[in-house]
């Protein structure tokens, strides 16, 4: 029973994220540049489910993400290392509560996502030099970590109640 | 001799009305002035009664009015020319979308718009907001479509400086503001330049404003660009119009 809650939250949550994505508040934003919520809700599910159930939720994310945006550039792969490298430190040491260590993962998250975005346009040839590909990569770091203490902590307190 | 002549009783009398020759002189002064201080004093008295700032709205609806219908008119007229030589082939109609989600900064510049391939929205339709072309249709569901914004870096559109007669290519940067590649050097594009669809479009319609040239970076090699600020505000615009191909 207690898995089939989880399972409801689970879903419940996740897809608040392409919502949240579309929607875009323009009150939770650095110049117009909102934080990487999927990022935002893999990281309590990973720290409290594993590495596979990380990898898989970051994968299942990916591919929702992908389908929102315009072009082939991928964010699957990156969410899902996201996923597998988040539940292996939940699983390996200690419960990790403080908001410090939550912001600090979110924003290396965050980073690693829009290097991944960055990585991909250089490579197929679609960037131009000038473009302000890095100004946005540091912007959305800075605003996932300013609110992953706000919204993680949140979800990782409510998987921990669920479990 | 001088007390002499003014005992002459004629020359009494002429002297004695000297008020009367000031207002002569002064009459004078305002026949050779073309009516100085009479027109002044006239305007001083009569503004109250001069036509304000209503009569001038009526002077500017009124002109607004002419200029509507003059450009209905060549637009009418230019339809009519368009067909005659066969490039207008692919008019469409212009579909009404609201849009429901805009990124216009960060990874993808891009919009969605509440109307899909139910209501014949078409991949590659061009997308106009008030104040110019801001886009292309990229994909289509039954109810929505999303659209390229020009600002985002896969998009590319050749486009028109109308003043120096020139094509350039329009990429996007993933800032606000594209840049307009050249194909050739000397262009004699200066800031100001406005930036138009090509006439002889037919992927976008043509004639349709983009944006204004900002600043032109001539040091370039091979040849210049310049950065263009499109006219149509991105950030605000609720309601836009799909040309359908």
């Amino acid at each position: 029973m207690a898995a089939l809650h989880r399972q409801r939250w689970c879903i419940a949550t996740a897809l608040l994220v392409p919502l949240l994505t579309l929607a875009a508040p323009w009150f939770l934003a650095i110049d117009g540049v909102g934080p990487a919520w999927a990022v935002l809700w893999l990281l309590p599910w990973a720290l409290e489910e594993g590495p596979l159930s990380g990898a898989f939720a970051g994968l299942a994310l990916g591919l929702l993400m992908d389908g929102l945006h315009i072009g082939a550039v991928t964010e699957a792969p990156a969410l899902l290392l996201l996923g597998w490298w988040w539940g292996r430190i939940g699983r390996r040491g200690l419960p990790i509560s403080r908001t410090f260590n939550l912001a600090l993962l979110a924003v290396i998250g965050s980073a690693a996502l829009g290097a991944s975005v960055l990585l991909q346009e250089r490579v197929a040839g679609t960037l131009p030099p000038a473009s302000s590909g890095w100004q946005i990569l540091l912007t959305q770091a800075l605003i996932t970590g300013l609110l992953a203490p706000l919204i993680s902590s949140l979800l990782l307190l409510r998987w921990r109640q669920i479990t | 001799m001088a007390g002499r002549l003014l005992r002459v009783p004629l020359m009494q009398k002429i002297l004695g009305a000297w008020p009367w020759w000031l207002l002569l002189l002064a009459l004078f002064g305002v026949r050779l002035s073309k009516g100085a201080g009479v027109m002044d004093a006239y305007a001083l008295l009569s503004r109250p009664f001069w036509p304000g700032p209503a009569q001038s709205q009526w002077l500017q609806s009124a002109q607004r009015l002419d200029e509507h219908t003059r450009l209905q008119l060549l637009e009418q007229d230019n339809a009519r020319l368009r067909g005659l030589v066969e490039l207008d082939k692919t008019r469409g109609t212009a579909i009404s979308a609201p849009v429901i989600s805009r990124l216009t900064s960060g990874w993808w510049q891009q919009l969605e718009l509440g109307k899909g391939s139910l209501q014949g929205v078409r991949d590659g339709a061009a997308v106009i907001a008030p104040g110019g072309l801001i886009g292309l249709v990229s994909s289509v569901t039954p109810t929505t479509a999303r659209v390229a914004l020009l600002t985002n870096s896969s998009s590319r559109l050749g486009v028109w400086i109308p003043r120096v007669k020139r094509h350039g290519l329009l990429v996007g940067l993933d800032t606000p503001r594209p840049r307009l590649e050249f194909l050739d050097k000397d262009t004699g594009v200066r800031p100001g330049d406005v930036v138009t669809t090509s006439p002889a479009s037919t992927l976008v319609p043509p004639n349709l404003t983009v944006g204004v040239v900002q600043s032109v970076d001539e040091d370039l090699v091979p040849a210049p660009d310049a950065s263009v600020q499109l006219s149509a505000p991105i950030d605000a615009v609720d309601w836009v119009q799909v040309v359908a191909r």
